[in-house]
């Protein structure tokens, strides 16, 4: 999912910077004072979980874990994700510095956007948590996928071709992703509670 | 006070396994390595040590960007071809290995040019290993301690007035 240095185009990587300082904008803004150590320690986790590769078949994929950054930070896992991804592009060569908005837009924004679809299910029972965690995990990493075949598209390459491959490619990360999601979610649920957001009346 | 115990424990249940399995797992990171050796230019391609990098395009260029030779790897992330002729300048070997993910080697004219020792080809496997290296728990470890220290900082930003 980290778009490595030197494939994208100059406006795409432009794009993606203004997006992603805008969003780490406004996510800093709207951390609040007792969350920041939610945002540290979900940051950690988030920077971590590249890390843990499952294996496949044949193939190994990595845990993102950006959808369960999103559904508990909501915009604060902006500024998050942010800090994880330049950790991970400085210390283990993932991605990169000059894609490093671009690869913030690909893997915070859907996370933001299922933590907006998703909030009106948290905390009401232990089963609708979980599904809520499940479809975030899942959704956030379909949607990343789309916005990874989007930034490719707008580098005059076949959008179609490589969004259907990248799909199918993380179909078992989108799978995965939802049923740890769905999980953590189920498990801070018990022991926790008070960092599960709950939409306000 | 009860209930963050709670929490405590169960965040150290859900982190130690994957603080344990990060030094064991691999990179996520492409890495194209080449070296000279009798005419022929050698290519290891991989994710990571053991994650070979398979049926990934290799772009051969000249300094001016021409494309001058282009071939694929094999079942284990290698390729090698003969130098191409009239080189007068450096090659910069560029993998693509889909998905957003894209590495490169440059060989100098010099090294075109020299014929390398058994220690220099020993020399460039270490260099090989040493970019293949997994990521050590002293790295992963610095990197959770800086996203606490910028916690720290944005806490006292928005501290409240007492």
């Amino acid at each position: 999912m980290h778009i490595s240095e030197g494939v994208l185009s100059g406006p795409v990587l432009a794009t993606g910077a203004v997006f992603a300082i805008a969003g780490t904008h406004i996510g800093l803004k709207k951390i609040e004072y007792d969350h920041i150590v939610h945002v540290s320690i979900l940051a950690s986790a988030f920077f971590v979980a590249s890390l843990i590769h499952v294996n496949i078949g044949p193939a190994s994929v990595h845990l993102i874990l950006n959808g369960v950054v999103g559904l508990l930070l909501g915009f604060a896992a902006i500024p998050a994700i942010l800090t994880a991804l330049l950790l991970q592009a400085v210390f283990f060569q993932f991605g990169g510095i000059t894609t490093l908005g671009v690869n913030v837009v690909v893997m915070a924004f859907p996370a933001v956007l299922a933590h907006y679809m998703f909030l009106p299910m948290l905390g009401k029972s232990s089963t609708l948590t979980f599904t809520a965690g499940f479809l975030a995990g899942l959704l956030s990493i379909l949607f990343s996928s789309i916005l990874l075949g989007m930034a490719l598209w707008f580098t005059n390459q076949n959008f179609f071709e490589i969004s259907i491959t990248i799909i199918a490619a993380y179909m078992p990360v989108m799978i995965i992703e939802g049923i740890v999601t769905g999980f953590c979610l189920a498990f801070l649920l018990k022991v926790y509670p008070e960092i599960i957001p709950v939409k306000k009346k | 006070m009860k209930i963050q115990k709670f929490w405590f424990i169960g965040f150290m249940i859900i982190f130690s396994p994957l603080l344990i399995q990060a030094n064991h797992a691999f990179a996520h990171k492409v890495i194209i390595f080449a070296w000279v050796e009798k005419d022929m230019i050698y290519t290891q391609s991989s994710f990571g040590s053991k994650r070979k990098a398979k049926n990934c395009t290799i772009t051969v260029e000249n300094e001016k960007g021409v494309v001058v030779h282009e071939g694929k790897t094999d079942q284990e992330g290698n390729y090698s071809f003969k130098i191409p002729k009239k080189i007068d300048s450096d090659l910069i070997l560029n993998l693509s290995a889909g998905s957003g993910h894209k590495a490169k080697w440059k060989i100098s004219m010099d090294e075109l040019a020299a014929n390398p020792s058994e220690q220099d080809i020993l020399n460039a496997m270490k260099k090989k290993d040493e970019l293949e290296k997994k990521p050590s728990i002293l790295k992963i470890i610095t990197g959770i301690a800086i996203i606490f220290c910028l916690a720290l900082g944005i806490k006292f930003l928005k501290r409240k007035p007492s």
